[in-house]
């Protein structure tokens, strides 16, 4: 087993570099003159050509694509994001701010769809086929068609417009968390639902349940100790789909509810080409996704040593 | 189920004859009559530009429908042909294509797609070229596990020692094993894709105005929601509508095709 977790380490590190490469490509590539965008955001005037030259010069833009990789990379490593092309602060500092708004942000979230989910999910399960469950089954697929932005959108309309509970703007105090993670919360409590439902079916399916009952196991215990560690197994898996997810709601929701999280700031970066600022929140999304996929796998062949032997 | 495949006929004949039925030119610009409530002439009333919501919608059905096909078209023709070059090839094909596409899965698709949007400047084709190159993934992953799956089964070995063409092999063995489950998958991406269309829209990096594309229709509502608040439901509700009209097909189809095969 070690042996297995070590080339699962291995392969998170062989996909870390390609991510980073692949950010870097993509950046490199992209279409109009970094240097005229930065002198453009830095003086703000028809820029001649010495100052583009003298911007390209410091930039490290003149070098060669394999000499700008190793530019960027070089300090990377040693955990030196570089500077804002645009404001010439240092882009980590800036990044942990963000970072501070955005995780409290993305764990309420998370929190909430739990909450939601897992008493939904049992509920569901307990009578497969009932109303009851016909009902929770279809909650959930109405809450995944529903676009992020739009229920933000309606929460808005319907708390802090019509109603004037809560703020819907900015990021002042705890009040303001409540619409973005109610947002959040709502979408993945809908795309969860159904995976721990499926999942309990699963576990009571399992094929020694019967046997135990007759040697007068209490239900209460097998839920317990069979039904319930085996139903777990999906939903680890699914919460590293939820990470994606909840990274993807987090760009529109910080958007809707202006607040200055990852989401901001990854689009504002965007829109200004500050490509150190677009690089550094790519390349830490791609690293966070891939070292949770790297705990849950492990987690797995704990759980199940099974799983590992089949699979390439 | 059928109902469902009824529905979802009726969303396409929307977007396919939707222009059609709309009242009015949706690019058409009429300031007097901005923010007007819904009356007989404009039956959902109009935006901030004067221009009516419904020709706005029955026209963006097309973007939002007729994109989304085309994306989940480009990924899965593009996964299709890496995971079964992955399946076929050797041990360090396999190896540098399943890296590949760990590599890109390592991005959320949505953030990924912002960023490429956003990078190549907004518009449509940057719109279906970060859609498109970040949806390809899965695809590449259950092709790969079917053509692995065949490979060395007994029939195909037999077709291949019998002499038949790699074409007719696939053609009689591969078609139909890959056909299934790879159009469950598509019918999700299908919907992630108008989900991402709209999102994209909604940023201001997907279709461009005067479009009438649902997203960016409501990026506009959502100045006037105070004063008209309806404009913003339409869109929103439209995207839902047809998102999970497509996902109740994929569920039909998945307990149709898929479950019946194992």
């Amino acid at each position: 087993m070690t042996f297995a977790i070590l080339g699962l380490v291995l392969r998170a590190a062989v996909v870390v570099t390609g991510a980073a490469l692949l950010t870097f490509v993509l950046l490199w590539n992209a279409p109009g003159d970094p240097a005229m965008a930065i002198a453009q955001a830095r003086y703000n005037f028809v820029v001649p050509t010495e100052v583009l030259e003298q911007v390209r010069a410091e930039s490290g833009l003149d070098a060669g694509f394999w000499a700008a990789f190793k530019d960027w990379i070089g300090p990377l490593l040693v955990g030196d994001f570089g500077r804002s092309s645009v404001t010439g602060r240092e882009v980590w500092p800036d990044l942990v701010t963000a970072i501070g708004y955005t995780v409290p942000l993305a764990l309420m979230g998370l929190a909430i769809g739990l909450a939601i989910a897992l008493p939904l999910a049992a509920l569901a399960a307990r009578n497969p086929g009932s109303v009851l469950d016909r009902v929770c089954v279809a909650l959930a697929s109405v809450g995944v068609a529903i676009p992020q932005y739009w229920l933000g959108l309606l929460l808005i309309l319907l708390f802090a417009v019509h109603l004037g509970w809560l703020p819907a703007m900015g990021a002042r105090s705890t009040a303001n968390l409540v619409l973005p993670a109610l947002t959040l919360g709502l979408g993945v409590a809908a795309s969860l639902t159904r995976i721990i439902r499926s999942g309990i079916l699963e576990a009571r399916n399992q094929s020694f349940l019967p046997a135990i009952r007759r040697r007068g196991v209490s239900p209460s215990s097998i839920e317990r100790d069979h039904v319930a560690p085996h139903a777990a197994i999906p939903v680890v898996t699914v919460l590293g789909l939820e990470l994606a997810f909840l990274l993807e709601g987090v760009v529109v929701v910080e958007v809707i509810f202006g607040r200055p999280g990852l989401g901001g700031f990854l689009v504002t970066a965007i829109g200004a080409r500050d490509f150190p600022k677009v690089q550094a929140v790519v390349l830490l999304t791609a690293l966070l996704f891939v070292i949770i996929n790297l705990l849950i796998d492990i987690f797995y062949q704990v759980l199940d040593p099974r799983i590992g032997e089949h699979d390439a | 189920m059928r109902s469902v495949f009824a529905l979802s006929l009726v969303l396409v004949a929307l977007a396919v004859f939707g222009p059609m039925l709309a009242p009015h030119d949706p690019t058409a610009i009429n300031i007097p009559n901005r923010l007007s409530s819904p009356s007989e002439q404009w039956p959902l009333g109009t935006d901030a530009l004067g221009r009516d919501i419904l020709s706005r919608l029955l026209y963006g059905a097309r973007w939002s429908l007729g994109l989304a096909f085309l994306i989940s078209v480009i990924g899965l023709s593009i996964g299709t042909l890496v995971g079964l070059a992955a399946a076929q090839g050797g041990k360090l094909a396999d190896w540098a294509l399943m890296r590949t596409t760990d590599t890109f899965l390592a991005f959320p698709e949505l953030v990924a797609a912002v960023v490429i949007a956003g990078l190549l400047g907004a518009g449509t084709g940057s719109l279906i070229f970060a859609l498109g190159i970040t949806s390809w993934m899965r695809y590449a992953r259950v092709a790969r596990g079917v053509g692995l799956s065949l490979k060395n089964r007994g029939f195909v070995i037999q077709a291949k020692l019998a002499g038949l063409s790699p074409l007719a092999i696939a053609r009689s063995h591969y078609v139909p094993a890959l056909v299934p489950s790879l159009i469950v998958v598509w019918t999700g991406m299908f919907a992630r894709a108008i989900l991402g269309i709209s999102a994209l829209g909604f940023l201001g990096f997907g279709v461009q105005p005067p479009m009438p594309e649902w997203g960016t229709m409501l990026l506009d509502a959502r100045i006037h929601m105070r004063s008209t608040p309806l404009q913003m439901i339409w869109p929103g509700l439209s995207v839902a509508a047809c998102v999970l009209a497509i996902n109740l097909c994929g569920d039909a189809l998945r307990d149709s095709l898929v479950d019946r095969q194992s």
